[in-house]
């Protein structure tokens, strides 16, 4: 796999055989610790070239430091997010919005859907979350003394949650969540049918949306006006594509990864159980831990950043899990805190671009264990099972099996 | 004490609000609100954990 060349302005001695794609930990992996895998990058140089870091088989600069991520991050006119993530899978080159626009135009965007999911918008929307997790587990509750909690309640939680947010019924979670595995996890076949698929699925939605306007999401984005027009087809597009995507995965993987963490730690499990105004500022370390995204920016010109000679063109990774796990940024980086204070951690991103619906993910996830931990008594991984995680584009664990007998 | 808000470097986090909602005000869209704040007398510890939760850096103490 790491067969690509090397630039021939990245001097070799700055190259690494590392990658969130093939490291050690990164594949599927029987009870693994991907994030714990790529921590072991901070025992080498704060900046190297990997050959192949991005899910399309590219080579990248890594950021390992969160302050220099934070840098690359907040100077988005020096590295760009537009490098059509989406599009490119279908050999087209359009964005999804707001991310992979630049500002000004970002702002015009971002201003146009951060009230849709402000602090202020998701105290709105926590007491129907709350009622899903309390459904969810309680029927969990009453079916036995096992479940698997990623097929069982972080999916489902997660979607539909999202799925009220956009206006879309729950009946076809299944599908969305098929659809969401082959375009993040699959193969080269999987990828560009499930992003056809999404696409005349949005485009359909935005058209039904044109026709009859209903309280929802798609209908808010077909009616906006920015700068006094409204937004184009491939606009609506973007959008949708983007906050459709971005919320069939995340939030369902952290969920996973944060309760395989209490399964295997009994005493903070006890601890938040007994204590549950402790669960907001422990989801904070838990997402310090394990947050599943890493982000890629694209230079616009030549610049030589902290030793690396980056040049225009050139990718540029900022994985929020090796930010996270910065011994610089992060006293004892490795192990988990729950007790952690000034947690200012990258999961959600740095910069113009910051994660659009992190309000709504970091309370779904202190809801979702605050539910959890109150109605299902001590839990372990059940024995004789051992959860899969993976690396790469989004981090990921399956079949979280857990037991409580 | 006094907070100084580089309102250009707010991206929204609102973590600062999460610690200290009366201390830090938002806009509609969750952003920090422009001008400098002063911190009433008895405020400090919350204001101060306000000003360091920002993940941007976008808040400064001063004395």
């Amino acid at each position: 796999m790491a067969t690509n060349p090397v630039p021939d302005h990245v001097p070799p001695e700055m190259v690494r055989d590392f990658s969130l794609f093939t490291s050690p930990g990164m594949p599927p992996t029987l009870n693994g610790d991907p994030h714990a895998a790529v921590a072991r990058v901070h025992d080498g140089p704060p900046i190297f070239y990997s050959r192949y870091n991005t899910q399309d088989g590219r080579g990248t600069w890594v950021i390992t430091r969160a302050a220099d991520q934070r840098k690359v991050l907040q100077d988005a006119e020096t590295f760009s997010s537009h490098r059509s993530i989406f599009s490119s899978i279908l050999g087209e080159n359009w964005p999804t919005i707001p991310l992979e626009l630049d500002p000004p135009a970002h702002g015009v965007f971002r201003s146009l859907l951060n009230p849709l999911l402000s602090p202020k918008r998701v105290l709105a929307l926590e007491p129907a979350v709350r009622e899903r997790a309390v459904e969810l587990i309680e029927r969990i509750a009453a079916s036995g003394t096992s479940c698997d909690v990623m097929k069982d309640f972080a999916f489902p939680f997660a979607v539909s949650t999202f799925l009220r947010f956009l206006g879309l019924p729950d009946d076809r979670l299944d599908t969305f969540v098929g659809w969401g595995k082959d375009l993040l996890h699959g193969d080269d076949k999987e990828r560009p049918v499930a992003a056809r698929t999404i696409v005349a699925f949005i485009d359909e939605l935005a058209a039904m949306r044109r026709q009859e306007a209903v309280d929802d999401f798609m209908t808010f984005i077909v009616q906006a006006q920015v700068e006094g027009r409204r937004l184009t087809d491939t606009q609506v597009r973007g959008i949708g594509v983007l906050v459709f995507v971005a919320g069939l995965d995340t939030v369902a993987a952290a969920i996973g990864f944060d309760l395989a963490y209490l399964a295997r730690n009994l005493k903070d499990q006890q601890l938040l159980r007994s204590e549950p105004d402790r669960i907001p500022l422990a989801t904070e370390e838990l997402l310090r831990a394990y947050p599943p995204i890493q982000l890629i920016r694209v230079a616009t010109k030549d610049i030589d950043f902290e030793g690396a000679p980056i040049r225009k063109g050139d990718y540029v990774s900022c994985a929020t899990m090796i930010a996270n796990r910065d011994p610089a940024e992060f006293a004892c980086p490795n192990t988990i805190d729950l007790e952690r204070e000034d947690n200012r951690h990258a999961a959600f991103g740095y910069g113009p671009h910051r994660c659009l619906g992190s309000h709504l993910a970091r309370r779904e996830i202190v809801i979702g264990l605050e539910e959890w931990l109150a109605r299902i008594p001590a839990f372990r991984i059940k024995q004789g099972t051992a959860p899969i995680t993976s690396g790469g584009h989004v981090f990921g664990i399956e079949n979280l099996i857990l037991d409580w007998s | 004490m006094r907070i100084i808000v580089q309102k250009a470097k707010c991206q929204g986090h609102a973590r600062c609000a999460a610690q200290a909602p009366d201390i830090f005000k938002l806009d509609e869209e969750g952003y920090i609100l422009p001008s400098d704040i002063e911190v009433a007398e008895g405020e400090e510890l919350p204001a101060s954990r306000g000003a360091r939760s920002c993940p941007e850096r976008a808040l400064e103490l001063t004395r």
